[in-house]
C-alpha cells in the first residue's frame, strides 16, 4: 500500500523512458509507424494513474481520511535510503496539500492526450508527455529536499523538448528562455536549500542522517525540527537568517509561479509551446511554484512570512493588475491567456499574504481551479490555431455562427476564468475576498476592482471573436476561402470533460475545498498559533 | 594510524605493489618491439652468411598490422586500469596500510607512496587515457597495408605506433605524479606527461590549427613549467629538501621569511597553467581547438587532474599546517583567482561558436569551481574557524567533493569531446554547425551528447549535478555552519557566514550562466537542419561507440548511484590529509 506514491512517480517515468529508449534504438524509418501504439500505451498508463488517484480521493483505495491529516503528517509514506553518505532518502508521501495537485496531474494527463489526439506530432511526443507527468508527480510526492530538487529540475527537460520540437516559429528562443529563467532561479533556491541543510544541527537530524555530513535532506524531520523550535518560542535559525533563506527559496518559486516581474519567460513559452505542452504547463507546472512555497518556506520560516507579508502582497497585487492590464492590450489570443495566468497567480500570492486560514484556502483552491480552467483555455487556443491557422484575436469574426463548438467552449472557459458564480474559479476569488474583508476591511476594494479588469479583457475578446460580425461573418484570411471547420470529436470530448469538472467543482467545491480547509486550519494552528 | 610498509625500488615486493606501472612499462616495451618484428637478418661481417634475428626487415603479417599498436595500448591500459580498480576496491586495506618507496639505503627519504589517494588518481588518469586510446583507434584510422591506396591513408597508417607510445609515456608520467612523495619526482612525472601531451596536441597534422595549437601550448607550457621549476629551486634553497612531509614540517615553523612565499607564488603559476586557471589559461582554447578531440578531452580531464594533484600537494599538504603563521597564506589570493577563473571562463564560453573552444572555456570555469573548493579547505586551517576537533572532517568533505568532481568529469567532459571527435572524422570542427541537425542524423548520439551537456551544466540527476552539489555543499558547510558557531567576524549580508560562502553563491550564478551555452548545443542539435556536407549518417565507429557508452554509463550511473564512488573518494581524501 505504501508503495502507491512511489508507483505514481515510477510508473509513468519508467514506461516513458522505456518507450523513448525503444524509439531511439529502432531504425528511423520504422518510427512513424509506431505513433499509434505509443499514443495508446501512454494513454492507458495515464488512465491507470487517473483511476488510481481518483480511487484514493474517494477513499476506496488506501482508506484515507483526507480531512484528518495533521500538520507535517503524511499518508502512504515510504522511505528508503538512496545516497547514504549525504543523508538522501527516497521519501515520498501525500497530504492534503499535495494530493489535489497529484490528482490534478493524473486528471490532466489523459485529458491533454484526448485534446491533442488527432494532432500529427510523431512518435516521440506521447512518451514525452508521459515523462512530463511522471516528473510532475515526483515534485508533488517528494518529502526529501534532494529528491524534490531533482524532480523540480527534471520537469524542465521534457518541457524543453516539447517546446523545442513542436512549438511555434519562435520556439527556439522560447525554449531556451524558459529553461534559463527557471534554472537560474532554482539554483539560487538550491543554495538556499543547502544552507538550510547545513544549518540544522547534526544532533537533531534524525534517522536518515548521512554518515558523511551528519545531516539529512529529510523534509519531514526538518519541518518538525523547525516547528519544535517555534513551539518553544524560539526562532528557527534566527530572524535574519530566516529572512535571507526565505528570500532565496521564494525566488525559485516566484519565478516558477510566475509573479511579475519574474514572468517574462511565461508568455513566450506558452505562445510557442504546442497545445498539449501549454495545457500541462499552465495546468500543473505553474502550480509547482505555489506548492513549493507552502511546502518549504512557509512551513519552515513562519516568522519570515510575517516579515515579508507586505512584500508578498505587493508582488501578488502587481501580478494581478499588471497581468490584467497587459491582457487588455493583447491581440494574440494565446498570449492573452498566458498573461491571464500571471494575473491569476497573483491571486495565489494575495491569498498567502492575507495571513488568514481562509486566504490560504483560497490560494490552494485557486491552484486547483486554475489547474482545471487554464488547460481548457489553452485547449481552446489550440483549437483556434489548429482550425483557423491564426492566433490573432481579430482574425475571426462571428465564430458563433460558423464554429458553435469552439465558440461555446471559448465562452465557457472565459466565463469560468473570469469567475462566474457556480464555476470553479468563482469559489477561489470569493474566498479571497472574504479573507481580505476579514483581514483588512475596506482594502478589499483593491483586489476586488482588479478582478473586475479580468472580466473586462475576457468579455472584450469574446465580443471581438465570437459575436462581432454577426451574420456577415468574416472568416480569417489564413483560411484562404476553405470551409470553416469546428472542433473534431476528440477535442469535443476533452472540452466536455474539462467543462464538467469546472461545473462540478464550482457547484460542489467542498469535494476539494474541505481537504484544503482542513489543511490550512492545521498549518495555521501549527505555524501561527491559530487564526 | 596507518602503518607504513617500506620497500626499496626494484626490491622483491616492489613490482607487486606497483603492478599497474609495471604493466605500463611492459606495454611500452612491447609497443616498441612488436611492430618491428620481422624477417630481418644480420650478415656476419666478412661473409655472406645471414643470421636471422627477427628484428626489422619485412614484417610478419601479424606484427606488420598497422592496427596492432592500438590494440597493444588499449589492452595495456585496460589491464592497468583493472589492476588499479581491483586494488582500490578489494585488496587495499585503506585504513591500515600504505606502501612507501624510499631511497636505497636510507628509508627516511621518501620517493613514492601508494595510498588510496594516489591509487584513485592513477585510476582516473589511466581511465581517461584508456578512453582516449580506444577512441584514437577510430580517430586516426589504420588501414591494413595491402589496401592502402591514397597518400593520406598511408599517412595515418604510419602514425599508429608513435601515437600510442606517446599515450603510454603520458600514462607513466601521470601515475608518477599521483604517486610522488617528493616534489622533484612529481616534477619529473609532470614533465614526462606534459611533453607527451604537447606532441599529442600537435599530432593533428591534417589541420593547420593542430600545429598552431601545439606550438602555443608548448611555448606557454614550457615557460610556465620553467617558472614553476624556479619556484621549486627556491623552495629547495630555503628548506634544503623537496620531500613533501619534510617541507610541511618546515612550513609549520616558518618565520618572517620572504623566500618560501615567493617560491609558493612561482609554483602556483606552474600548476595554474596545468589546471588552466585564469590568468594562465590563454593557450588552452587554442590547444583544445587544434588538438584532435580525444586529446582535447585528455587535456580537459586527466591533465587538469594532474595539475590539481600538484596543487593538493603544495596547498593542502605542505602549506597548510593547522593554525600557524604561514598556514594558508594563499587563501585570499586563491579565492580571488577562483572567482575570476570561473567567471571569465563562463563569459568567454558564452561567446564561443566553436564547440571545442566552448568546452575549453567551460573547462576553465570548472577549474574555477575546483579552486573555490580548495579555498574552502584553506579557511579551516587559518584559524578563522572554530575547529571543534572537526577540522579534518570538514576539509575532508570539500576534498572528497573535489575528487568526486575530478573523477566524474572524465565521464562527461571526455564523453562530449569523444562525440565531437566522432564528427571530426567527417571534417574539421570549426563552429557549431558541425553539430547542427545531429538528432536527424543519429537521434541516439544527439541524446547522448545532450546528456553530457546537461551534466556539464549540473542538471540533476546526472553526475555533474551531484559533483557540483557536493562542492557547493562543502563550501557552505565550511562557511555557514561551523564558522557561524564560532562567531567569526567576517560575514556576508550581516550574517554569520564566512566570505567563502560568496564563492558558493558565485558558483551557483555561474552555473546558471553556463546553462545558456550548454543548452545552445542541444538546441542546435535538435533544431537546426544538418549543415551542407554533414548530412549523411554519422560514421560507424565501434571503438568510439564503446568509449562513449562507458562515458554515458559513468555520467548517469554515478549521478543516480554515487555512494560507492563517494566512499572511495572519501578514503582518498582522508589519506591525502593524513
Amino acid at each position: 500500500m505504501d508503495l502507491i506514491s512511489t508507483v505514481l512517480v515510477g510508473l509513468p517515468m519508467v514506461v516513458s523512458l522505456m518507450l523513448l529508449g525503444l524509439l531511439g534504438l529502432m531504425p528511423a524509418s520504422l518510427r512513424p509507424q509506431t505513433t499509434e501504439a505509443m499514443r495508446l500505451v501512454t494513454f492507458v498508463i495515464s488512465l491507470v494513474l487517473f483511476v488510481v488517484t481518483t480511487a484514493m480521493a474517494l477513499g476506496s483505495l488506501g482508506d484515507i481520511n483526507w480531512l484528518a491529516i495533521g500538520f507535517n503528517e503524511y499518508v502512504l509514506e515510504f522511505q528508503y535510503p538512496w545516497i547514504e553518505s549525504l543523508g538522501v532518502t527516497w521519501h515520498v508521501g501525500l497530504d492534503a496539500l499535495s494530493f489535489p495537485m497529484v490528482w490534478l496531474t493524473a486528471f490532466l494527463m489523459p485529458v491533454t492526450q484526448i485534446a491533442t489526439w488527432n494532432e500529427k506530432k510523431g512518435a516521440v511526443y506521447h512518451p514525452l508527455l508521459l515523462l512530463m507527468g511522471g516528473t510532475l508527480m515526483g515534485v508533488f510526492v517528494s518529502l526529501d529536499l534532494f529528491m524534490f530538487y531533482i524532480f523540480w529540475e527534471l520537469t524542465l527537460i521534457p518541457m524543453f523538448f516539447l517546446i523545442l520540437k513542436w512549438g511555434g516559429k519562435e520556439r527556439r528562443y522560447a525554449a531556451q528562455k524558459f529553461f534559463i529563467y527557471t534554472f537560474t532561479a532554482s539554483v539560487v533556491m538550491l543554495l538556499g536549500l543547502i544552507t538550510v541543510y547545513f544549518l540544522q544541527q547534526p544532533a537533531a537530524a534524525t534517522g536518515a542522517a548521512g554518515d558523511f555530513t551528519g545531516r539529512s535532506f529529510d523534509l519531514v524531520a526538518l519541518t518538525s525540527l523547525a516547528n519544535d523550535v517555534h513551539e518553544n518560542g524560539g526562532i528557527f535559525l534566527g530572524k535574519t537568517m530566516q529572512s535571507v533563506l526565505f528570500v532565496m527559496l521564494m525566488l525559485g518559486f516566484l519565478v516558477k509561479l510566475p509573479a511579475a516581474p519574474f514572468h517574462p519567460w511565461l508568455p513566450d513559452a506558452h505562445v510557442q509551446a504546442p497545445t498539449g505542452g501549454s495545457m500541462l504547463l499552465a495546468g500543473v507546472m505553474l502550480k509547482m511554484g505555489a506548492y513549493g512555497m507552502f511546502r518549504i518556506p512557509i512551513a519552515l520560516f513562519p516568522h519570515a512570512v510575517e516579515t515579508f507579508q507586505f512584500l508578498i502582497m505587493l508582488f501578488g497585487f502587481v501580478s494581478l493588475v499588471y497581468g490584467a492590464i497587459v491582457c487588455l492590450g493583447q491581440t494574440n489570443l494565446k498570449k492573452m491567456v498566458a498573461y491571464s495566468s500571471v494575473s491569476h497567480m497573483g491571486v495565489i500570492l494575495l491569498g498567502i499574504a492575507s495571513q488568514q486560514p481562509i486566504g490560504y484556502a483560497a490560494a490552494l483552491f485557486m491552484m486547483f481551479a486554475h489547474g482545471i480552467i487554464s488547460p481548457m483555455l489553452f485547449a481552446v487556443c489550440g483549437a483556434f490555431k489548429h482550425h483557423y491557422h491564426s492566433m490573432e484575436i481579430g482574425a475571426m469574426r462571428g465564430m458563433a455562427k460558423h464554429s458553435p463548438w469552439i465558440a461555446t467552449s471559448m465562452m465557457f472557459g472565459w466565463m469560468a476564468s473570469l469567475g462566474l458564480p457556480l464555476l470553479a474559479g468563482f469559489v477561489a476569488e470569493f474566498l479571497l475576498l472574504v479573507a481580505y474583508w476579514a483581514a483588512f476591511g475596506w482594502w478589499i476594494l483593491g483586489p476586488g476592482l482588479a478582478l473586475a479588469i479580468t472580466a473586462a479583457y475576457y468579455l472584450w475578446s469574446m465580443q471581438r471573436t465570437i459575436f462581432e460580425g454577426g451574420d456577415e461573418t468574416q472568416p480569417p484570411a489564413t483560411m484562404e476561402g476553405k470551409p470553416i471547420p469546428d472542433l473534431d470529436q476528440s477535442e469535443k470530448v476533452a472540452m466536455l470533460i474539462l467543462a464538467v469538472a469546472t461545473i462540478l467543482f464550482g457547484i460542489f467545491p467542498f469535494l476539494a475545498l474541505d481537504m484544503m480547509d482542513a489543511y490550512t486550519q492545521t498549518i495555521f494552528a501549527a505555524l501561527f498559533g491559530g487564526a | 594510524m596507518s602503518s607504513l610498509l617500506r620497500v626499496e625500488p626494484f626490491s622483491a615486493g616492489f613490482f607487486g605493489y606497483f603492478a599497474a606501472e609495471t604493466v605500463l612499462a611492459l606495454g611500452l616495451v612491447l609497443m616498441i618491439v612488436v611492430p618491428n618484428l620481422g624477417r630481418g637478418t644480420f650478415r656476419v661481417p666478412g661473409t655472406q652468411v645471414r643470421v636471422p634475428w627477427f628484428f626489422g626487415g619485412e614484417r610478419y603479417a601479424l606484427t606488420g598490422r598497422p592496427d596492432l599498436p592500438g590494440y597493444i595500448s588499449v589492452l595495456t591500459l585496460l589491464t592497468a586500469l583493472v589492476l588499479l580498480i581491483n586494488d582500490l576496491l578489494n585488496t587495499w586495506d585503506h585504513t591500515t596500510q600504505e606502501v612507501l618507496v624510499h631511497a636505497v639505503g636510507d628509508d627516511s627519504v621518501r620517493i613514492l607512496a601508494a595510498t588510496p589517494f594516489s591509487r584513485l588518481m592513477e585510476a582516473l588518469f589511466i581511465g581517461a587515457l584508456f578512453l582516449v586510446a580506444l577512441a584514437s583507434n577510430d580517430r586516426y584510422r589504420s588501414t591494413p597495408a595491402r589496401e592502402v591506396r591514397s597518400l593520406s591513408a598511408l599517412y595515418n597508417n604510419r602514425r599508429q605506433a608513435d601515437l600510442h607510445i606517446l599515450l603510454l609515456t603520458c600514462a607513466l608520467g601521470m601515475t608518477t605524479v599521483a604517486l610522488a612523495e617528493n616534489l622533484f619526482v612529481l616534477f619529473v612525472g609532470l614533465e614526462l606527461a606534459g611533453f607527451s601531451s604537447y606532441i599529442l596536441v600537435a599530432f593533428n597534422k591534417e589541420s593547420k590549427f593542430g600545429s598552431e595549437g601545439g606550438m602555443k601550448y608548448f611555448m606557454v607550457g614550457s615557460a610556465s613549467s620553467g617558472v614553476g621549476l624556479y619556484g621549486l629551486s627556491l623552495l629547495y634553497l630555503w628548506a634544503g629538501t623537496l620531500q613533501v612531509d619534510a617541507l610541511a614540517l618546515a612550513w609549520s615553523n616558518i618565520g618572517q621569511e620572504i623566500l618560501p612565499y615567493v617560491a609558493l607564488g612561482l609554483m602556483l603559476v606552474g600548476f595554474g597553467f596545468k589546471v588552466s586557471a585564469a590568468p594562465f589559461h590563454f593557450a588552452a582554447p587554442d590547444a583544445y581547438a587544434g588538438a584532435s578531440s580525444p586529446f582535447a578531452g585528455l587535456l580537459a580531464t586527466a591533465s587538469k587532474a594532474m595539475g590539481m594533484v600538484g596543487l593538493f600537494r603544495i596547498l593542502l599538504v605542505i602549506t597548510l599546517p593547522e593554525g600557524t603563521e604561514g598556514s594558508a597564506v594563499w587563501l585570499v589570493l586563491l579565492g580571488v583567482l577562483a572567482a575570476i577563473t570561473m567567471t571569465w571562463g563562463n563569459l568567454a564560453a558564452l561567446g564561443s561558436k566553436n564547440p571545442k573552444r566552448m568546452l575549453a572555456y567551460s573547462s576553465v570555469a570548472h577549474a574555477g569551481y575546483m579552486m573555490a573548493a580548495l579555498t574552502a579547505v584553506g579557511v579551516w586551517n587559518l584559524g578563522e574557524a572554530s575547529l571543534d576537533g572537526a577540522a579534518e572532517a570538514a576539509s575532508e568533505a570539500v576534498l572528497t567533493a573535489l575528487l568526486f568532481h575530478l573523477v566524474v568529469l572524465v565521464a562527461f567532459k571526455m564523453g562530449a569531446f569523444l562525440v565531437i571527435g566522432l564528427l571530426e572524422q567527417e571534417g574539421e570542427v570549426k563552429d557549431d554547425r558541425t553539430l547542427s541537425g545531429l538528432s536527424k542524423r543519429s537521434p541516439l548520439l544527439a541524446v547522448v551528447m545532450f546528456v553530457f551537456m546537461l551534466s556539464l551544466a549540473g542538471v540533476p540527476p546526472l553526475s555533474g549535478f551531484l559533483s557540483k552539489l557536493l562542492v557547493i555543499m562543502g563550501i557552505v558547510k565550511v562557511a555557514a555552519v561551523d564558522v557561524a558557531g564560532s562567531g567569526a567576524s567576517v560575514s556576508v549580508f550581516g550574517l554569520d557566514l564566512h566570505w567563502v560562502w560568496s564563492l558558493a553563491l558565485l558558483m551557483v550564478l555561474n552555473s546558471a550562466i553556463s546553462v545558456y551555452y550548454y543548452l545552445r548545443i542541444g538546441v542546435v542539435m535538435f533544431f537546426d537542419a544538418p549543415a551542407v556536407g554533414r548530412d549523411r549518417p554519422v560514421p560507424r565507429t565501434v571503438f568510439t561507440a564503446i568509449a562513449i557508452a562507458i562515458c554515458l554509463t559513468g555520467t548517469v550511473g554515478f549521478g543516480v548511484w554515487g555512494d560507492p564512488l563517494i566512499e572511495v573518494c572519501r578514503d582518498a581524501a582522508e589519506a591525502l590529509l593524513r
